[in-house]
C-alpha cells in the first residue's frame, strides 16, 4: 500500500516523460495519476478516522534491500505522516492544475519533475530507514532545481544555483552525520543498521551525540528554513513557477520540520534538549525579523516568501517546547501553513497571469475587478494571520498556550507575533485589493472553473480544520504521545 | 435552552453564509430580507433565551473544539443574567441597523457584501456575550476586530476609508495579542481556560498574579474599547458607512472591553492595583476624549470621542467596584449613541455626505423628526435631569465615593469635570446642527427615506428611559435592573451610600450638566452672547489641539508606524540581502591575508551565496555550541 502511494506518482512521472510529444494528453494523464494517489489517501485517512487499535503506526512496510549494507526498505504510516502525505498529494493535484496553463514548454518534463517530487516528498515522509531517507530527501532536492531552472522567471539560474547550493550543503553534513551514527552504532552493538527503531534509544557519548545531532540539525534547518540560513527562499520562491512555489512552501518545508520532530529529536534526545533555548531563540528571531522584512516587500511572491518563513518560526518554537500540546500544535501548524501559503502563492499566480506583474506598487483595486478572487483572497490572508475560527489558529493557540508552562517568557514573545504578521498581511491585502481599480486590469476576468476548483478544497480545508480540527487532531494524538513521551522520559533522566 | 441558545448563533452565520454564496444571484429585497430576518430571528430567540432563563446561571456545551491532552477548549456558554442581557442587547440594537441599513444602502450596488460582513459581525459579537471558554470568547473577539476593518473600509476604492480599516485591525490587535497571553497565563495557571471554572477559582490566586490578570485584561479591554492610550483608531473608523459607526463603534463592539471586564471580575476583583488602574485609565480617557470632542468639526467625529469618553465612564465604574452600574450604563449608552450616529446617518444622507457640523445649523426646519429624536439621544447622553443617563451618573458617582482613599476623591472630581463637558459638547453639537441658521437652500437638502427615520423611535424612548429601569429607592424606584443582575459574581446590588450625600451629588451633576448646556447655548446657540474677541481666539487655538486628538495619533504615526516601515526596508537591503555579503567583502578588505584566499571565491554571485551560506552555518553552529556549553 505504501510502496503504491510512493511509487505511483513514480509511475505517472515516466509516463509523463513518454507522452512528451502530446502535452494535453500528458496533462490529462498526470492530473489523472495524482488524482488516484489522492484518492488512496483519502481513504486512508478515513479509514484511520475510525477508532483505531492501539499503537501508533497505522501501517509499517519492511524489506530487505541492499543487504551487505543492511540497508532496509522500511516505510511506516502513523497519523502524522498521513497528514502529511494527504498534504502532499492534494498539493500534487492542485500543482498540475495551476500548471495547466501556465506552463506550455516542454511539458512533458515538467509533469516529469513534478511527480517525481511528489513521489520523493512522500517518501521522506514515509520512510522509517535512515539511508531510504536519504535518498527520497535528495531525490525531491534535483526536480526542483530543474523545475526552477528551466520554467522559471527571469533570474531563475541564479536562484536555482542558489538553493541548490544550500540544499546540498544540508545533506552532505546529513550524509556524514548518518554514517558515523551508522558506524558508531555498528561498533557498539555489534549490528550495523539504518533503522530508525534500532537506533532510537542508542546510548552514545555526550561528544558523539552533540556533534551528530547538530549536523542533523543544520541539515534540517536548512530546509525548514531557520534564520539565519533561510536567505535562498526568497530567492527560489520569486523565481519558481506557481506549481515549484506550492510545493516549495507547502511541503519541501514541511520536510524539515518533520525531520526535526522524527529524527533528530527522537535519535538524540540530551542533544536536543540541550538546543531547546537556541532553538526557541531562533525560532522567535526567524518569527520577528522575517515578518518585518515582509513588510517591505513590493514583490508580492517575496512578500509570501517572507511570511513563510516567519510561520515556519513557530514551528520551530513548537517543536522546540516539545510537549504534546505544542508539538501537535506544531504538526497542524505544518498542514495549516501548506494549506494557506500555497494557496497565497497561486492566488498571486494567478493574478500574475493576468497582469503580467507582482509589483505591488502596480497593483490596486482588484476587488471591483474580481470580486470572487478577492474574496478568496482575503480569506486566505485572514487564515494566514491567524484569524480564529479559521486553521491557522488552532495551530497558534496549541503551541502559543502549550509553551506558557515551561517557557512563558518565550510564548509572551511569540504572541506579539499576532502584530507584526497583522500589519504585512493588511498591507499585502490592501495594495492588492482596495483602492481604485485602474484601467490597465479592466478586461481583467474573474476566476475560471479550473481555478475556482483549485481554491475551493483549500478554502473548504480552511474552514474545516478551523470549525472543526478534532479529527485530526485526534489523529495525531498517538504518534505524538509515543515520540515526545520517549522524548521527555529520557530528557528527565539528564544529569 | 440549548437549542434556542445554538439557533440565536446560528441564524446570523447561516444569514452570513447566504448572503456570501447567493446574495449575488437572488433579489435585492430578498437579500435585503434575508439579512433583517437572519438578525430579527436571532433576537426573538434571544428575548426566548431571556425570558426562559429568567435569573439562571448555567452553562452548557455544543461541542468540543479543541482538545489535546489537558488543553480542551469546547464550544460553550456561560449563561447568567449578564450575558443574557447583553445578548438582548446586540440583538436588538442589530436588528433596528439591519432594517436602517436597508434605507441607506439602497443606492448602494454592493448591498451584498455589506450585509454578509454585518451577519458576521452580530454571529461574532453573540459569541462575545455569550461564551465560556475564553479561546471560544476569542473567536468573537477578532471576528468583531475583522469584521470591524472590513465595514470601515467598505468603501475600498477610497483609500483614506481602507487605511483607517486597517488601522483600526492594528490597533485592536495590540490589545488582542494581551488577550492571548491572559489565555496562555490563565490554562498555565488553572489548566482551564473556562470563564466559569476561573472565577470560581479565582480566590485561589495571590496578589501578585491577580495584578498581572487585571492588568492583562486591563490592555486587552483597552483595544477593544479604545481606552487610552489605544483609543487613536476610533475616530478615524468614522469612514466607515454611519449604521456601522452606529453598530460597531457605538453599541457593541467598543463595550465588549467593558464587557470582558465584568465577565472576568471576580479575578479583577482581587487586585485593588488593577482595579485602580481601570478606574484611572477610564477617567484620563473620558477627560481625554470629551475634551477632543469640543474640538472637532465632524458630526462623526465628535460622536466618536464621545464614544470614547462614554466608555471611560464605564471603566470607571468597573474600577470603582461597580459591574451593575456599569452594566447599566452600558445599555443607555447602547441606545442612545447609537441612536445618535443613525440621526447623524440621516443628516449626512440629507445633506449629501458633508459632515461639518459649522455648515449645517437650523436643520430643525428641515428634518423636525431628527429634530426631536436626535434631543432625546442628546438629552441623555448629556445626563440632563430626569433622564436616563442622569441615574446611571447618578449611581456612578456614588459608587466611585464608595471607595475610600484620596485616588477616588481625584477620580469623583474628573467625573464631575467630565459631566460639565459632556453636556458642553453634546449641546455645541445640538445647537450647531440644529439652531443657528446657516442659510442651506430646500433643494440642496435631500428626503430621507422613511425607513431611515422610523427606525429611530423605539432607540429614542429607550434612550431617555433606560436608566430609569435602574432608579434607586432614594428617588421612588426599585432598582430593577440591579435586582435582576444581583446573583451575578461580585455584583453589589444597592450601593447603599448616604442620603445626604446622594442628593448632594445629584444635585452637583444636575447643576454641571445644565450649566454645560447653558454654556453651549451662549456660544453656539441661535443668538450671539459673547463678543469678547480674546476669548474667542483663545477658545479657537485650544480647540485646534483638541480637534487633532491632542496630537496622539500624530505621535504614533511619527514615533512607530514610520520608524517601523523605515527600519523594514533598511533590514531587508542592508541586513538580508547585503549584509552577508558586505561581510564577506568587507572582511576580505581588512584582512589583507584572508582577502588573498577570500578572493578566488567572492567574485560573483555564486560565491556571495557561499559567503551566505557559510556565515549562516557559522552562526547556527555557534549558536548551537553555546546552547550546549550552557546545557551540559
Amino acid at each position: 500500500m505504501l510502496t503504491v502511494i510512493i511509487f505511483l506518482p513514480f509511475a505517472g512521472a515516466i509516463a509523463a516523460l513518454a507522452l512528451w510529444r502530446e502535452p494535453k494528453m500528458c496533462r490529462r494523464m498526470s492530473l489523472c495519476v495524482a488524482l488516484a494517489d489522492l484518492l488512496l489517501v483519502t481513504s486512508l485517512f478515513f479509514a484511520a478516522l475510525r477508532p483505531c487499535p492501539a499503537g501508533s503506526w497505522l501501517l509499517l512496510e519492511d524489506h530487505s534491500w541492499i543487504e551487505s549494507l543492511n540497508v532496509r526498505y522500511s516505510l511506516g504510516l502513523d497519523g502524522i505522516s498521513l497528514l502529511l502525505v494527504l498534504l502532499t498529494a492534494l498539493l500534487g493535484v492542485l500543482s498540475i492544475l495551476v500548471s495547466w496553463k501556465q506552463i506550455d514548454e516542454k511539458v512533458g518534463l515538467f509533469h516529469f519533475f513534478l511527480l517525481s517530487m511528489q513521489a520523493g516528498v512522500m517518501g521522506v515522509f514515509l520512510a522509517t530507514d535512515l539511508f531510504l531517507f536519504y535518498l527520497f530527501w535528495e531525490l525531491q532536492i534535483i526536480p526542483m532545481f530543474f523545475i526552477i531552472g528551466i520554467w522559471g522567471h527571469a533570474e531563475r539560474i541564479f536562484a536555482t544555483v542558489k538553493f541548490v547550493m544550500f540544499s546540498i550543503a544540508g545533506s552532505l553534513l546529513m550524509l556524514v552525520a548518518l554514517v558515523s551514527l551508522y558506524i558508531l552504532h555498528g561498533q557498539a552493538t555489534g549490528h550495523y543498521t539504518f533503522s530508525l527503531f534500532m537506533l532510537t534509544g542508542f546510548p552514545m557519548s555526550k561528544t558523539a551525540e552533540l556533534l551528530i545531532f547538530s549536523a542533523f540539525l543544520l541539515a534540517f534547518a536548512i530546509k525548514i528554513p531557520v534564520f539565519p540560513v533561510h536567505t535562498w527562499l526568497p530567492d527560489a520562491h520569486t523565481e519558481a513557477p506557481t506549481a515549484g512555489s506550492v510545493i516549495l512552501a507547502g511541503l519541501l518545508l514541511k520536510t524539515g520540520a518533520y525531520a526535526v520532530l522524527r529524527f533528530a529529536f527522537p535519535l538524540f534526545p540530551n542533544a536536543a534538549f540541550a538546543s531547546v533555548p537556541f532553538l526557541i531563540a531562533v525560532g522567535l528571531i526567524g518569527l520577528f525579523y522575517a515578518s518585518w522584512i515582509a513588510f517591505a516587500q513590493r514583490d508580492m511572491k517575496r512578500l509570501v516568501a517572507y511570511s513563510s518563513i516567519a510561520h515556519m518560526g513557530l514551528i520551530v518554537i513548537g517543536l522546540a517546547v516539545w510537549n504534546r500540546i505544542t508539538v501537535s500544535g506544531a504538526v497542524l501548524q505544518m498542514i495549516n501553513h501548506g494549506i494557506t501559503t500555497s494557496a497565497l502563492f497561486i492566488l498571486v499566480g494567478m493574478l500574475d497571469e493576468r497582469t503580467r506583474t507582482r509589483d505591488l506598487s502596480e497593483m490596486g483595486g482588484i476587488w471591483t475587478r474580481m470580486p470572487i478572487f478577492s474574496a478568496f483572497f482575503l480569506l486566505f490572508a485572514m487564515s494566514s494571520i491567524g484569524l480564529p475560527g479559521l486553521n491557522n489558529f488552532i495551530g497558534e493557540i496549541l503551541i502559543l498556550a502549550g509553551a506558557f508552562a515551561t517557557h512563558p517568557g518565550a510564548a509572551v514573545i511569540a504572541f506579539g507575533g499576532m502584530v507584526v504578521t497583522l500589519v504585512y498581511i493588511l498591507r499585502l491585502v490592501q495594495e492588492t485589493l482596495y483602492g481604485v481599480p485602474r484601467r490597465e486590469f479592466a478586461e481583467m476576468c474573474d476566476l475560471s472553473g479550473r481555478e475556482a476548483a483549485i481554491l475551493v478544497p483549500l478554502a473548504l480545508a480552511v474552514l474545516a480544520i478551523g470549525f472543526y480540527p478534532g479529527p485530526v487532531l485526534d489523529l495525531l494524538q498517538g504518534p505524538i504521545h509515543s515520540i515526545v513521551g520517549v522524548g521527555v522520559g529520557r530528557m528527565a533522566a539528564l544529569p | 435552552m440549548k437549542s434556542i441558545l445554538a439557533l440565536m448563533l446560528l441564524f446570523p452565520l447561516t444569514g452570513a453564509v447566504f448572503q456570501a454564496l447567493f446574495g449575488r444571484k437572488v433579489a435585492r429585497r430578498v437579500s435585503e430580507a434575508a439579512a433583517c430576518l437572519a438578525v430579527g430571528g436571532s433576537f426573538m430567540l434571544a428575548l426566548a433565551a431571556f425570558i426562559l432563563g429568567w435569573g439562571a446561571t448555567f452553562t452548557l456545551s455544543f461541542f468540543e473544539w479543541i482538545a489535546v491532552d489537558s488543553f480542551r477548549v469546547a464550544a460553550d456558554v456561560l449563561f447568567n443574567p449578564l450575558s443574557a442581557l447583553m445578548a438582548l442587547m446586540v440583538t436588538f440594537v442589530s436588528t433596528i441597523i439591519h432594517i436602517y441599513s436597508v434605507g441607506y444602502m439602497h443606492e448602494d450596488r454592493d448591498y451584498t457584501r455589506y450585509f454578509c460582513y454585518l451577519n458576521i459581525f452580530v454571529f461574532s459579537m453573540l459569541i462575545i456575550a455569550l461564551a465560556d471558554n475564553l479561546v471560544f470568547l476569542f473567536v468573537g473577539w477578532e471576528g468583531v476586530g475583522f469584521c470591524s476593518y472590513v465595514l470601515i473600509g467598505f468603501w475600498y476604492s477610497d483609500i483614506p476609508r481602507a487605511t483607517a480599516g486597517r488601522k483600526a485591525f492594528l490597533l485592536t490587535r495590540i490589545g488582542d495579542v494581551a488577550f492571548g497571553i491572559a489565555i496562555g497565563l490563565f490554562f498555565a495557571r488553572f489548566n482551564s481556560t473556562a470563564i466559569s471554572f476561573i472565577n470560581a477559582h479565582a480566590a485561589e490566586l495571590d496578589a501578585g498574579a491577580a495584578t498581572i490578570f487585571g492588568l492583562l485584561l486591563l490592555w486587552s479591554a483597552m483595544g477593544k474599547s479604545a481606552q487610552l492610550p489605544l483609543t487613536v483608531w476610533l475616530p478615524d473608523a468614522m469612514a466607515g458607512p454611519t449604521p456601522v459607526s452606529a453598530l460597531i463603534h457605538a453599541a457593541t463592539m467598543v463595550t465588549a472591553g467593558v464587557y470582558l471586564l465584568m465577565r472576568l471580575y471576580p479575578v479583577l476583583s482581587l487586585s485593588s492595583t488593577a482595579m485602580a488602574a481601570v478606574a484611572g485609565v477610564g477617567m484620563v480617557t473620558a477627560l481625554y476624549a470629551a475634551l477632543s470632542a469640543l474640538g472637532q468639526r465632524d458630526i462623526k467625529k465628535v460622536l466618536a470621542y464621545s464614544t470614547i469618553s462614554q466608555l471611560g465612564y464605564m471603566f470607571v465604574a468597573i474600577g470603582a467596584g461597580d459591574i451593575i452600574g456599569s452594566m447599566a450604563f452600558l445599555l443607555s449608552h447602547a441606545f442612545y449613541k447609537s441612536l445618535l450616529f443613525l440621526c447623524a446617518g440621516c443628516i449626512l444622507h440629507a445633506l449629501h455626505e458633508q459632515g461639518d457640523i459649522f455648515m449645517m445649523g437650523g436643520l430643525k426646519a428641515y428634518m423636525p423628526k431628527v429634530f426631536w429624536v436626535f434631543l432625546a439621544g442628546a438629552l441623555s447622553l448629556a445626563a440632563i435631569p430626569a433622564t436616563g443617563g442622569f441615574w446611571n451618573k447618578d449611581r456612578l458617582l456614588l459608587a466611585i465615593l464608595n471607595n475610600p482613599g484620596d485616588f477616588f476623591n481625584l477620580i469623583w472630581l474628573g467625573a464631575l469635570a467630565a459631566s460639565f463637558l459632556t453636556s458642553l459638547y453634546t449641546f455645541r453639537l445640538f445647537f450647531a446642527v440644529f439652531a443657528k441658521p446657516v442659510g442651506l437652500a430646500v433643494e440642496e437638502v435631500r428626503p430621507i427615506p422613511r425607513i431611515m427615520t422610523d427606525t429611530l423611535w423605539p432607540l429614542a424612548f429607550l434612550g431617555l428611559t433606560a436608566g430609569y429601569l435602574n432608579l434607586s429607592p432614594e428617588w421612588g424606584g426599585d432598582e430593577w435592573l440591579a435586582g435582576y443582575l444581583a446573583h451575578v459574581q461580585g455584583a453589589i446590588e444597592h450601593i447603599g451610600a448616604d442620603p445626604a450625600l446622594e442628593s448632594q451629588t445629584a444635585l452637583y451633576d444636575s447643576a454641571l450638566a445644565l450649566a454645560g448646556v447653558a454654556v453651549a447655548y451662549m456660544l453656539h446657540g441661535p443668538r450671539e452672547f459673547f463678543s469678547f474677541r480674546q476669548l474667542v481666539e483663545w477658545f479657537r487655538a485650544a480647540s485646534g489641539a483638541a480637534l487633532a486628538g491632542f496630537y496622539l495619533d500624530r505621535f504614533y504615526t511619527v514615533m512607530i508606524a514610520r520608524p517601523y516601515k523605515k527600519l523594514s526596508e533598511l533590514l531587508w537591503v542592508y541586513a538580508d540581502e547585503k549584509m552577508l555579503d558586505g561581510g564577506i567583502v568587507g572582511s576580505g578588505r581588512t584582512l589583507p591575508e584572508f582577502a588573498s584566499v577570500l578572493r578566488l571565491w567572492t567574485t560573483g554571485r555564486i560565491s556571495t551565496y557561499l559567503g551566505m551560506l557559510f556565515l549562516g552555518f557559522a552562526a547556527l553552529a555557534c549558536g548551537l555550541a553555546i546552547s550546549f556549553y550552557v546545557a551540559f
